[in-house]
């Protein structure tokens, strides 16, 4: 026998824990790396979009009619890639009912949004620009809430329903107060909330 | 505190209660690689191969060979005996540490 084998009872049940925490943080997706590049995403997109189309066609800062679309577009991208990167590398490193469900839900994210793009975009034309802009925002909004909600379910983790369902509440009252201001409280509530979450799942791994 | 009958041996030495540990947080049927599992436990290949194949001689964990792609992988798992013996070991230290909450 090891010498190490010979230890108090008090020893083996904290080595347990630890071993267990270790093995989690080891498979799982870093949540700083799944939140926090869609966090500063809607932070700063939105808040774009707040200042050059502000509410009753405000313009609080004379930016370029592009560029608010263009930044959120290209965030979008770049924190699609990030935490498709991470949550793939974390599905590969395990095998089974887990690792198949982070796969599916990965793929529902894709194509849920791609179906309301192409309704959007048939659509989008004949409305006029603010009420175009509040049905793309508050759509993808509303299916960012419901997929963070459905996820709760899959992960068993109550912290993503709250998310999920603080995403919905805010999406409802930013669409009630109108365009310009749906984009002020998406930005603030929508982004904090992300980075929050992203904040709170690391501090509940490490 | 000296060696206790209750206690399972195969489980209580101090590198295979921390591979079994480790291998008790994936959920039922799920598997990890050997590599992650190696990282988690900050462990040798060697040393970590040597505790498998005894675990795996007394039907505690379950070693599958596979591929990821072209990438031949080694999946670890804990087996329905395994988790079970796992669930005693951790309940008989509580019982040992605290006699009175048992009773």
């Amino acid at each position: 026998m090891d010498p190490e084998d010979d230890q108090a009872p008090a020893d083996p049940l904290a080595l347990i824990e630890r071993e267990r925490a270790n093995l989690v943080r080891q498979i799982a997706p870093d949540p700083r790396l799944m939140y926090w590049p869609w966090g500063f995403a809607w932070l700063i997109g939105f808040t774009l979009f707040f200042l050059r189309y502000g509410p009753d066609g405000r313009v609080y800062v004379d930016l370029p009619d592009w560029l608010p679309l263009v930044v959120l577009m290209l965030l979008f991208i770049a924190a699609g890639i990030t935490t498709g990167f991470a949550g793939s590398r974390s599905v590969r490193r395990t095998s089974g009912p887990t690792s198949r469900a982070g796969r599916l839900y990965g793929i529902s994210w894709s194509i849920s949004f791609f179906s309301l793009s192409v309704l959007f975009g048939r659509i989008a034309n004949d409305l006029s620009e603010a009420q175009a802009g509040l049905l793309w925002a508050g759509g993808m909004v509303a299916l960012t809430g419901t997929l963070h909600m459905a996820g709760s379910a899959i992960w068993q983790d109550r912290q993503l329903f709250v998310l999920g369902a603080w995403t919905s509440l805010i999406n409802i009252l930013g669409i009630a107060a109108g365009p310009g201001w749906h984009s002020l409280i998406v930005a603030v509530g929508g982004g904090a909330g992300m980075i929050v979450a992203g904040f709170l799942g690391w501090r509940r791994l490490r | 505190m000296t060696e206790t009958p209750e206690l399972d041996p195969v489980i209580h030495a101090q590198a295979r209660l921390r591979v079994v540990s480790a291998l008790s947080a994936l959920r039922d049927d799920d598997k990890v690689t050997f590599p992650w599992l190696q990282e988690s436990l900050g462990m040798t290949a060697g040393n970590l191969s040597v505790h498998l194949r005894k675990l795996e001689d007394a039907g505690y964990v379950e070693v599958t060979k596979t591929h990821q792609g072209r990438t031949p992988a080694t999946l670890l798992r804990l087996t329905r005996r395994g988790r079970l013996a796992f669930e005693e070991y951790t309940a008989a230290l509580r019982a040992l540490l605290d006699p009175g909450a048992s009773s």
